[in-house]
Order: C-alpha cells, then structure tokens, then sequence
C-alpha cells in the first residue's frame, strides 16, 4: 500500500486530530496573512499619516541666516530652479531625502492686505516609487487660498483675482489651518517666478527626511553631512519635533511588526508541535507494530512527515482564504485613509503553499523522530 | 532455529536496575512449538521481544535462524524481522485505519501476486471473507486475533513468535488459534508461544517455566500430558 493512501486512511480515521492540525495550521495561516496585509496597511497608513504632518525639512541657500528665515517666515535669497534636479539626481539622495519639493515664497500685496504667496513645483520621489506627491499640485493661472485670506478678499471658488496683472483662478479655498498657510496665496512655481520677478529661482527646497532616526540619533548630523556632498550651496534645517514624531511612530509601528509575526509563528508552531505529539502519543502500538513488521525507519518518518505536510498544504490554501478575507474585510474600517491600497497579495498564497507544509513537517519533526526511534517493545509488551 | 546463551536484560527503575532476564539460555530447533509459561511480570514478553530484535540484550547472545541478531545494524535487523519472523500479539496491534485485507497484506515485505493468492486463501481458511473489508473496530476479539495470526502467516516466515495470542480469547477461539498454529508448525514453522495460562501445552513439543528471567523447568509433551 502506498505512503499517500496510508497517509489518507489514517486522516480519515483521526478525523478529530486531522481536523484540529489542520485548524491550527489554518489559524496560523490565516493570522499570518492578516496581521502581515494589516500591518503593511498599518506601515501605509502611518507613513501616509507622518507624511501628512507635512515637510520637515527646509533646505535653503547657503547664505541665509537661519534667525532672519525663522523671524521672516521665508528665505530672501534663492537657489536655481534647476537645484532641486540637481539634488534629485545625486546618488544617495532618495536615501536621506525624499518628497523634493521647489518652492518660492514672498510676501506681496493683496487687495490691500500683505500675503504670503507661495508657488510649489512639482514633488520629485525616489525612483520607482509611487507616492503620492505632497502638498498641493497647482496647474498654471490656478490658485489656492488660505482661509482668512479668502474670508478677507471675500474671494470664493471660481473667481479670478489678479495679482500683478497676472489673473488666477481660484480653485480652491482652504479650511482654517490654524498656522500662517491661513494669509498664504498658494500658485505654481512658474506663477510665482512671474508675479515676484523671479524666473528660474526657488526659495528654498522642502522635503520629508527617510531617516526616521530620533533626535538622540542626530539625523541633523548626517542629513548636514549628505547636503554638504550633494548640494554644497544649500544648507538644511530640520523641524525637529515634526521629525521625532514621525521617526518614533515609524519606529513604532516597526517594533509591532517585527514582534506580532514572529509571535503568531511560535505559537503556531507550538501548537502543531503539540497536536502532533499527541497524534505520535496515540498512534505508539501502531508505530511499535510497523516496527515488528519490519517496516523501515524511513517509511514510518515519511507517515508521519507526509501527514504534516499534507495538512500543511490544506491550512495553506485555506488560511490564505481565511485571512485575506478578514483583512480584506476589517481593514478598510481600521486603515480608512489608505483603504484602497488594502488588496488581496497572490504571491502570499504562493509562499504559503511553499512554508507551510515545511513549517507543519519541521514542527512535527520531533514527534516523528521520537516515533521513529521509540523502541516497540515499550508499546508491544503485555508482560 | 534458536539460540540463547546467557542472555540478561535489565530495566532501569528508579529504586535501580531491575533483572528482566537474568541469565536465560534457550535451545529452540527448527520445526518445534515450544510454550513458555510463566507468571505476569516472569519476563515471558522481554524474552519474546529481544528473540524478535526489539529489545537489545543488556549481555548475552540472541541467534535466530544463524543470525546473531544484536550484531545486526539496525536496518539490517528490521529487514530481517521483515523475512524471517511473524508476530501474534495479545492486544493483536492491528492498524486500526487498515481493512482486515489491508492489515493482513501489510504483512507482507512485497506484496506481489503471490502473496495476494496467499493472503484471500488465508482470509478463507480463517472465516473472515465477510469482513475482509471491515476496520478492526468493529472486529470481534476472536476475529481480530484471527486477522493478526493471517498477518504473521502470509509471509511464511520460517519462525512464529506469539505473546499471550489467546489471552483475549474464549477457550473455543483460543483452540482455534493454537489449531493453526500447529499445522503451520506440522507444515515446517517453529513456534514460540509465551503464555501465561495452560491451553497451549496440548500443542506443544516442549513446555518451558519462565520466573524471574530464568528457565526453571521443562517439560516434555508427554510429560506435560500426564
């Protein structure tokens, strides 16, 4: 009689014990598949949520004095539009920095009042990444408005202001930020080198730093350290608070990560360890049997290790199911702003089908080596 | 067919090593039934597992059909054990997930044609054609030690070995059994019984005491008649 149909028979008679490893193989799938969908949608969620914090780097020219940037709110000097590119393309850039954004601010005046006109380019991301850009991507001859600006000029959707003798239309009003983006004109980079006289310039270059070391790290230091190379007319100050936050929730959210699948995968193991130890405990006369009748140590290894494996592969394609579905189901409520990148990963399937029927044979290894070399007479004997 | 010259086994309990065979020689020649009979715990199954290589010797020397069995590696013993020795338990160890026809044909190291042929006949000879497809759960106890001696048959190993094979039974299915075991010896085999109770004698060539890991008596057929 072959191994397989052995292998069949014995499930089907230990139906109880079959069903539970299989359950257990399952939970442990189904947990792995979940908590490993949930937690990348945790990683896009938090990244998705510091990110929005917003920019915490302000990488300006050299020769601006830090007090005077801080009192004023915006640098007075300016770097070539053509920086940003240059910093872009720098090797190692995207490692230190990310989300390069050229910006040109200004104060100018504004039906009677002063406003901050701000005039963003387009973000530039690493290579091969798709994130979405920050901030605002405003087409040319639009505009956005802060709040109180806009209650102020009585400035609504749809209407065009001139500025210089340059019309926009306002696309956009802001909700009440709470900062000074409230008194801020928000147009494209190019609108902007037109309105405050500036072609080809930039004030300054914001960005989010890829660190995500905290402060006790000194990430200033070697931000500092790779401007100097990359682009030695700038110099960078970091939002130190922004920062911090973001590092630590990152960080957070990695320590989970790193704790809750290795937690589920011993536990998991545990458990099918356990039930195949009781399975092995169950079956001792027929192990002390197939020893009496001369059955090889390999075949009596194989009843055991093809039934894990067997097992193995019906918690795989089943525990991927099972915690695809949950995720699928429960993550959109728990991960809201990032819900659509929440989406079923085939190739899980594919590693699933691949460890566990290892994963079942290796936790259920010491049981069958221990049935293996159990001497039958401790189960034959009616003395 | 058997040899066994000093032959100690000891077991390790707690309060110290306990003597399961104590010095126990035995001459079996091919073609004999020999019954052991002895009390529960004389050593009657430690000596029937260490003559079927599953229990090592703590000293002496074992050789069953010119082998010295314990010299054997162990794949070498299990292959041996496969050919040349047939078991009959009391608890008959059927694999409770097998049909009597399967149990019966695991049996056997190849199960060819042959060994097919010779295992419905034995299924015949034995009354089990209509449970030939049943689980040994549902198997009378007579029926399953009816099923564990047509395993040990259908290979025709030249020696029997048999511990307590009717201790399960009623006088009428233990005859039955002891029946066929001795036309199986009639037909060439060597058997070995180790029992406590007296229903095997009548068949057997010698009958040997078995207390305290030592032969302490033997008895001719004819003597255990009278």
């Amino acid at each position: 009689m072959s191994l397989v149909h052995l292998i069949f028979r014995e499930l089907r008679h230990h139906r109880a014990n079959a069903l539970l490893s299989a359950l257990a193989l399952t939970i442990a799938v189904a947990l792995i598949v979940a908590v490993r969908l949930l937690t990348n949608a945790a990683e896009r969620e938090t990244r998705r949520v510091v990110r929005d914090l917003g920019f915490n780097l302000r990488i300006l020219p050299r020769d601006v004095d830090p007090g005077e940037f801080w009192i004023r709110g915006h640098s007075d000097k300016t770097l070539p539009a053509d920086a940003v590119q240059r910093l872009a393309t720098g090797a190692g850039t995207f490692v230190s920095f990310n989300h390069l954004t050229p910006t040109l601010e200004g104060r100018i005046p504004l039906g009677g009042l002063e406003a901050i006109l701000t005039g963003l380019g387009p973000s530039i991301t690493g290579p091969g990444e798709k994130k979405q850009p920050m901030g605002f991507n405003i087409a040319v001859g639009k505009a956005y408005l802060g709040q109180t600006l806009a209650n102020r000029l009585e400035a609504k959707t749809g209407k065009t202001l001139e500025v210089k003798g340059r019309p926009l239309t306002i696309e956009r009003v802001l909700v009440e930020s709470g900062s000074d983006d409230d008194m801020r004109l928000f147009t494209s980079l190019a609108d902007a080198q037109a309105i405050l006289g500036l072609p080809g310039r930039i004030s300054e270059i914001k960005a989010i730093d890829c660190l995500c070391l905290t402060s006790e790290q000194d990430p200033l230091g070697q931000l500092r350290k790779e401007l100097q190379r990359l682009l030695p007319e700038a110099q960078v100050l970091q939002m130190r608070t922004m920062a911090d936050a973001r590092a630590r929730q990152r960080q957070s959210a990695e320590k989970y990560a790193a704790f809750a699948v290795p937690l589920v995968l011993w536990v998991s193991a545990g458990w099918v360890g356990v039930l195949a130890a009781l399975n092995v405990r169950e079956r001792r006369p027929e192990l002390g049997l197939w020893r009496a009748l001369g059955t090889g140590s390999l075949r009596i290894a194989g009843l055991f290790l093809g039934r894990a494996m067997l097992l193995g592969l019906v918690g795989a394609g089943v525990g991927y199911m099972a915690g695809t579905t949950v995720a699928l189901h429960y993550g959109p409520e728990i991960f809201p702003v990032t819900a659509r990148g929440l989406v079923a990963e085939p190739a899980l399937l594919g590693w699933a089908l691949l460890l566990t029927p290892a994963f079942a044979a290796i936790a259920s290894f010491l049981p069958a080596m221990t049935a293996v070399v159990r001497d039958p007479a401790e189960t034959l004997r009616a003395d | 067919m058997i040899t066994c010259t000093d032959v100690v086994r000891n077991f390790a309990t707690r309060p110290g090593a306990v003597a399961g065979l104590a010095g126990l020689s035995l001459d079996v020649a091919p073609g004999e039934f020999v019954v052991i009979q002895g009390p529960s715990g004389s050593g009657k199954s430690t000596l029937l597992l260490t003559l079927g290589g599953m229990l090592r010797p703590t000293s002496g020397r074992v050789t069953v059909a010119g082998q010295d069995l314990h010299s054997l590696t162990t794949s070498a013993r299990t292959r041996f054990r496969a050919t040349t020795l047939g078991f009959v338990f009391q608890l008959f160890h059927l694999v409770p997930y097998l049909t009597v026809r399967q149990n019966i044909l695991a049996g056997l190291p190849r199960p060819d044609a042959s060994g097919r042929a010779r295992v419905a006949g034995l299924i015949n000879e034995l009354g089990l054609e209509e449970r030939a497809g049943s689980l040994p759960g549902t198997l009378s106890a007579g029926e399953r030690q009816r099923v564990a001696l047509a395993r040990a048959l259908a290979k025709q190993p030249p020696l029997i070995l048999a511990d307590e094979p009717t201790g399960n039974l009623d006088p009428a299915n233990a005859a039955g059994v002891f029946r066929r075991l001795d036309t199986y010896r009639r037909a060439g085999g060597t058997v070995l019984v180790v029992t406590h109770g007296p229903d095997a004698a009548p068949f057997a060539s010698r009958v040997l005491r078995l207390e305290a890991g030592r032969i302490t008596d033997v008895r001719s057929t004819a003597q255990v008649a009278l």
